[in-house]
C-alpha cells in the first residue's frame, strides 16, 4: 500500500502523519519518525503495549476529535496544503448559541480593549462579549433578545478614528 | 394515601434516575418534555411522556399550568419536581396540593421558609443553629444594597435570596464592585428564579462546604445521613462531591449532624433535604454555620446513597405516600468512601463557555463500584436551553485514595467527541497533591488555576487514531462484526 501523508493541526502547530497501512483492523503510521502500530475496533484503537489504554477518535468533516491518555485534542484536517481563512478580522461572532441579553455600543461608539460590547446569556449564565482592541463600532449585526448561533457576526469594529 | 403514577417535572439525568425509582418501586413514570427534548433520554426511559411546551424554560418545565395540565391529562396522583426549576418553588408545591396531587417533598409552607433567606437564618438562629453574618436589606435598590454590603463588611457576597445553585452568586470586594456587580446579579436572579430579590452575606476565609442530608416523615421521625464534602466548586457550582468529607472528625460530624436533624425539626420539615454549612477552621474545634436549606433531593444525594447503601429516591416516594420512614437514626451508618464529579459540557481551556452540539461519540464507563447517572447518550444533542451538566461519575470504594484511584482510572475510560467537557480538567484536579491530601475549600479551582488549565502536546497514538478515524466508519461497515460490540457501535453521527 502507498504510504500517504495526512497532516492534522492543532492550535498553530501543524503535525505530519504517514499511513503506512491502514486495514479494516490494524493500522500502521509513522508520527515525528516513530512507527506506531493500531488495532482498531470501531472508533477504539488500541497500540500494544501502550499503558495509557485506548483511544477514542472521530471525524466530523475536516474536524477530528481523539481522547487519549485522558486528554482530548480537536484537530483540523489540512488538504494538499490549503488553509483555512481565518476569521475576519474586527469581527466578533457569537461563541455558542445564545440569547442576546442587553447591546451596550452602537455604531459610531469608539470603544477601547476590554470594553464589554454586549452580554449573551446561555444556559442560564451571562457571556460579555468584548472588545479584542480600541476601535469604532461599525456595525451591531443583532438585536437584544434575540438568538444567535455560533459563528454568526454580533459586531463589526473598525480601527479607531485617525488610526 | 396511595401513589400509583408518578410525573417527573423535570428532564436529564434527574428525570431518568426517579423514572428509575419508580420503576423499582412498582410505580407508573409519567416524563414530560419541551420540543428540545423530544427525543431525550428521560422521554424514553419513562412508562409514558407528555408534550409541556416550546424549549424555553419559562413555557415548559418552568410552567405550573403546563405540569398540571400534563398530571391531570396523564392521570398522575403524585408529582416529583427533582432539583432545579421549580423544586423549590412553594407556589408549585401549593398548586399540587390544591390540584389533589402528592408533592414529592416538604410542605409549600416549609418551601416557602426555608426559600426566604431571612426566615430561614431567624429559624436557625432561634433552634440554636450558628449562622453567618449578613442581611437581606428591605430596600432593594442599588443603593440599598451598597448600604447593606458596607453593614456587612467587605468582602461580601451577593446572592439571589429566592434560590440556591450558585446562580446570580457575586463576590463584591468595594463600593465601586458593589455598583458594577449588583445589576448583573440580580438579572441573573430574576431569570434563574423569577425573582430579583438579593442577599448580602460576610465571606468566611477559606471555608470548606459540608452539608448534611436530612429526611423526615409524617410520623414525627427526623433523621440525618451524615455529610457531604461539597467544597471543589467554581462559581459556586459544585463539581466534586464526596462522603465522608475529609475534614470532619466524629466529634464535628455528631454536632453537624445534630444541627441539622434540630433544624430539620424546627422547621417542621418534610421528606430529604439537606442543610448546607460553611466550615472554618480545622478538628474538634472547627466552626460551622449555616449556610442554607435545599428542601429538594440534592443533584449529589447518590454520594450518600453509596455510602450508606440506602435509595434516596425511593425513601422519598414512600414518605410522600405517608409511610414511616424505613429507617432509624441508630440503624444508618457509613462504608467505605465515595466520590461523584459532575461532567459539565463546558471548555475549560476558554473560559469553561458552556458547550452546545451532538454528542458524537459518549461512551460511559462501567464496573464494580461505578455509577453513572447521565440524561444523555451517543448521539444526543445538548441545547442551549438548560443546564450544561451532562451526567454524575460516582465510585465507590473502601477507602478515599482507592475511591481517587478508581474515579481516574473511570475517567479516563470515559470518551465525550464533539463537544468539550470538563472531562481533562477533573483528571488534573484530582491528581493534585493537596486534592488527595484532602487539602479542600470552597477556593481550591482558584488557586490551582494554572495547574489545572494546563494542557500538553497530543501523544503519538492520540495524533495516530486522529490521522486514521477519517476511515474508521468505512472500515466498521466492511468489518465481520459478528460479535455485538458496544465499542464498535456505528452512530450514524460525524461520518
Amino acid at each position: 500500500m502507498a504510504t500517504r501523508r495526512v497532516t492534522l493541526r492543532l492550535g498553530d502547530r501543524d503535525h505530519a502523519i504517514d499511513v503506512l497501512e491502514d486495514g479494516p483492523t490494524e493500522a500502521e503510521v509513522v508520527v515525528d519518525g516513530e512507527s506506531v502500530r493500531l488495532a482498531r475496533d470501531g472508533s477504539l484503537w488500541r497500540s500494544e503495549g501502550d499503558v495509557r489504554g485506548p483511544a477514542w477518535a472521530i471525524a466530523d468533516g475536516a474536524r477530528r476529535w481523539v481522547y487519549h491518555d485522558g486528554c482530548v485534542y480537536e484537530l483540523e484536517l489540512q488538504e494538499d496544503g490549503r488553509r483555512r481563512p481565518a476569521a475576519a478580522q474586527g469581527s466578533l461572532a457569537a461563541p455558542m448559541p445564545a440569547t442576546v441579553r442587553q447591546i451596550r455600543v452602537a455604531a459610531g461608539d469608539r470603544v477601547h480593549r476590554g470594553d464589554t460590547l454586549l452580554i449573551l446569556e446561555a444556559m442560564k449564565m451571562e457571556l460579555p462579549v468584548r472588545a479584542e482592541a480600541d476601535g469604532t463600532v461599525n456595525a451591531v449585526h443583532c438585536r437584544e433578545g434575540e438568538l444567535v448561533q455560533p459563528g454568526r457576526p454580533l459586531i463589526d469594529i473598525g480601527p479607531a478614528d485617525g488610526a | 394515601m396511595t401513589i400509583r403514577r408518578v410525573l417527573i417535572a423535570n428532564r436529564g439525568e434527574i428525570a431518568v434516575r426517579i423514572v428509575r425509582a419508580c420503576r423499582d418501586a412498582g410505580l407508573e413514570s409519567i416524563a414530560v418534555y419541551s420540543d428540545a427534548d423530544r427525543h431525550a433520554v428521560h422521554v424514553r426511559a419513562a412508562d409514558r411522556a407528555l408534550r409541556i411546551g416550546p424549549p424555553a424554560p419559562a413555557d415548559s418545565y418552568l410552567s405550573i399550568d403546563a405540569l398540571l395540565e400534563a398530571a391531570a391529562r396523564s392521570g398522575a396522583d403524585a408529582v416529583h419536581p427533582g432539583y432545579g426549576f421549580l423544586s423549590e418553588r412553594a407556589e408549585f408545591a401549593r398548586a399540587c396540593e390544591q390540584a389533589g396531587l402528592v408533592f414529592v417533598g416538604p410542605p409549600a409552607d416549609v418551601i416557602e421558609q426555608m426559600g426566604s433567606k431571612i426566615a430561614a437564618r431567624a429559624l436557625m438562629q432561634k433552634a440554636g443553629v450558628p449562622v453567618v453574618p449578613g442581611q437581606t436589606p428591605a430596600d432593594q435598590s442599588d443603593d440599598g444594597l451598597l448600604a447593606a454590603a458596607r453593614a456587612v463588611g467587605y468582602p461580601v457576597l451577593i446572592k439571589a435570596s429566592a434560590g440556591g445553585g450558585g446562580k446570580g452568586m457575586r463576590v463584591v470586594q468595594s463600593d465601586q464592585e458593589a455598583r458594577e456587580l449588583v445589576p448583573a446579579a440580580r438579572r441573573e436572579s430574576a431569570a434563574a428564579f423569577g425573582d430579583g430579590t438579593l442577599y448580602v452575606e460576610r465571606v468566611i476565609a477559606r471555608p470548606r462546604h459540608v452539608e448534611i442530608q436530612v429526611f423526615a416523615d409524617t410520623h414525627g421521625h427526623v433523621v440525618h445521613l451524615f455529610e457531604r464534602e461539597c467544597s471543589i466548586q467554581r462559581r459556586h457550582q459544585k463539581v466534586i462531591e464526596e462522603s465522608p468529607s475529609p475534614a470532619l472528625t466524629p466529634a464535628l460530624r455528631a454536632r453537624m449532624g445534630d444541627a441539622a436533624v434540630a433544624a430539620a425539626r424546627a422547621s417542621g420539615y418534610r421528606n430529604a433535604g439537606t442543610i448546607e454549612f460553611l466550615v472554618e477552621g480545622r478538628g474538634d474545634d472547627a466552626r460551622f454555620y449555616f449556610l442554607e436549606m435545599n428542601t429538594r433531593l440534592q443533584v449529589e444525594h447518590p454520594v450518600t446513597e453509596a455510602v450508606t447503601g440506602v435509595d434516596l429516591v425511593q425513601a422519598q416516594l414512600l414518605v410522600a405516600a405517608g409511610a414511616p420512614l424505613p429507617w432509624t437514626q441508630a440503624s444508618l451508618s457509613t462504608r467505605g468512601h465515595a466520590i461523584e464529579c459532575r461532567i459539565y459540557a463546558e471548555d475549560p481551556g476558554h473560559g469553561f463557555l458552556p458547550q452546545a452540539g451532538p454528542l458524537l461519540l459518549y461512551r460511559e464507563p462501567s464496573g464494580p463500584g461505578i455509577r453513572v447517572d447521565a440524561g444523555v447518550e451517543e448521539g444526543s444533542t445538548v441545547d442551549v436551553h438548560y443546564d450544561p451538566m451532562l451526567a454524575k461519575l460516582v465510585v465507590s470504594a473502601e477507602t478515599r485514595p482507592a475511591a481517587i484511584a478508581r474515579l481516574r482510572a473511570a475517567l479516563r475510560r470515559y470518551p465525550v467527541l464533539g463537544i468539550r467537557t470538563n472531562i481533562p480538567f477533573l483528571l488534573r484536579l484530582i491528581d493534585l497533591p493537596e486534592f488527595a491530601a484532602g487539602d479542600l475549600h470552597t477556593g481550591f479551582i482558584d488557586e490551582h488555576r494554572g495547574a489545572l488549565l494546563r494542557s500538553g502536546a497530543p501523544s503519538p497514538v492520540a495524533l495516530a487514531a486522529a490521522a486514521l478515524a477519517g476511515t474508521a466508519a468505512r472500515a466498521a461497515g466492511v468489518s465481520p462484526a459478528a460479535v455485538p460490540d458496544p465499542w464498535s457501535q456505528t452512530t450514524g453521527w460525524g461520518r
